[in-house]
């Protein structure tokens, strides 16, 4: 069961028709190291055209630039990171992030990491977790180039948070995922279902992990940039079944989650999830868990 | 040794930065600077945390941009550049004069930090001759040792599968060696 045919067929079912999506490249300004407007002005002067992201305060499309935008001194100097649009969505989501513990459970590139110490003034505490071992030079590189000092860096999986004894307010699992065609271009060809189911148990163990590690009352994040129900919708469902917690409202950009999965009805909670199908940014889906008293 | 190697690599900038000896945290043979937080609340083992320092190898100490930007921020040898030396500075060149629009801190020999028309720190270089003295525009008057463009160099540098076994490596080359000219 795999193919671009046994996956379009999917989609379909689940309401959507597959098309094919460039999603523009898009920056996000650092606005711990510089005032955005300054960037703004800036990148402008370089002779980059910038296009505000409408559903994004500090996000920015790139319409046009003779060169690329990961080699300007600004970026150097960490003024901004270069992050998709859609993957900018899940750290805004926190409601509070001043004066918090933030676990950044599956951290590597490290985009979001910077987000959020971007988030939190660079104060308070962020531990970051990245399980392979190669993926830690960009991670680190990341948070030194964006001057990133509230974070500590584990080489650890996520499954095994629990050891680093901290209970932490917010926790967010941008966790391991199959992906979606549009960033890869022979995802069709590469995936089958048996790799979206393995990927959706190992995505359901770093959530019970994730669950074990947050305080009661505490915020969980969930987001992939896969489009599978059983990495999202699935998942969640089954969360809210063995898992002590509830799925929060969101304003954001992207649609309902899906509550109806190939006949299966869901939890009614879960259309508070968002899914966002590709288009304008990649396919992504996204929503916030509470972890409950007790 | 901790804070002498790092004292004795700013004291060459004719600067001192007041470092909270009982916050910084050796790493291997890296140094970390933490915040009150993170001392109190993160355990050991980790790879990498707060404001990554510099390292240490043999008697070198080798900076991060990090710690020469916190120098920036004091009293220190600085040169102001104009916008086309600071790109080709970035780009691992050295500092010819006639691009240099300020200078704080002339003498031969001593280390001076790079800073772009917006104040930043870019890197910094060595000091070839007396600044204030020498009159030809087209002679090499700052040897870069280190610029920003080493975040794309370093990743360059390596195949993936090395990269983590290597960024000490990568780090601790000889700095007044550039790697690219």
């Amino acid at each position: 069961m795999s193919g671009k045919e046994f996956f379009v067929k999917r989609y379909k079912k689940l309401g959507w028709t597959y098309k094919q999506a460039k999603p523009k490249q898009a920056i996000r300004i650092n606005t711990m190291n510089s005032n955005r407007d300054t960037v703004v002005k800036r990148l402008e002067s370089l002779g980059i055209v910038l296009e505000k992201i409408p559903f994004l305060e500090d996000g920015y499309w790139i319409r046009k630039s003779k060169f690329s935008v990961g080699a300007t001194a600004e970026y150097l100097l960490g003024l901004y990171s270069i992050q998709e649009a859609a993957a900018q969505i899940p750290v805004t989501l926190f409601t509070e992030l001043e004066d918090k513990t933030v676990l950044d459970a599956c951290a590597s590139p490290g985009g979001k990491t910077v987000q959020l110490a971007n988030l939190m003034k660079n104060r308070d505490v962020i531990v970051a977790l990245e399980l392979k071992q190669r993926k830690m030079f960009a991670l680190v590189n990341q948070l030194e180039r964006s001057r990133v000092t509230n974070t500590a860096v584990y080489n650890m999986d996520a499954k095994e948070a629990t050891n680093l004894n901290i209970e932490f307010d917010c926790v967010l699992l941008d966790v391991p995922c199959s992906g979606n065609y549009v960033t890869d271009k022979g995802w069709f060809s590469k995936r089958t279902i048996e790799d979206v189911k393995r990927n959706a148990r190992r995505q359901r163990q770093i959530l019970t992990e994730a669950v074990k590690v947050t305080k009661d009352g505490g915020e969980i994040v969930y987001a992939t940039c896969s489009l599978e129900p059983e990495e999202n919708e699935l998942n969640i469902d089954w969360a809210i079944g063995a898992l002590n917690v509830k799925v929060e409202e969101i304003n954001c950009h992207g649609e309902k989650g899906l509550t109806n999965v190939f006949g299966k009805e869901l939890d009614r909670s879960i259309e508070k999830c968002r899914r966002i199908w590709p288009d304008q940014t990649q396919g992504f889906f996204v929503c916030k868990l509470r972890k409950q008293a007790g | 040794m901790t804070m002498k190697a790092i004292n004795d690599f700013v004291a060459q900038f004719n600067a001192d930065i007041p470092l909270d000896e009982s916050r910084i945290v050796r790493n291997r043979n890296r140094y970390y600077l933490l915040s009150k937080k993170l001392k109190q609340q993160v355990p050991k083992g980790f790879f990498y945390a707060g404001a990554y320092l510099g390292a240490v190898k043999g008697a070198s100490f080798f900076p991060s941009f990090l710690l020469l930007s916190m120098i920036a921020e004091r009293k220190a040898n600085k040169l102001v550049i104009d916008k086309k030396t600071a790109w080709l500075f970035i780009c691992g060149r050295d500092i010819f004069k006639k691009g240099i629009l300020h200078v704080n801190g002339s003498r031969k020999g001593n280390y001076t930090l790079i800073l772009n028309e917006h104040n930043e720190c870019l890197g910094f270089g060595k000091i070839m001759h007396n600044l204030r003295e020498e009159n030809d525009a087209n002679k090499v008057a700052v040897k870069n040792i280190l610029d920003i463009g080493d975040f794309l160099r370093r990743e360059k540098r390596q195949p993936r599968r090395q990269q983590h076994s290597s960024r000490l490596q990568g780090r601790d080359r000889k700095p007044h060696k550039p790697t690219r000219k």
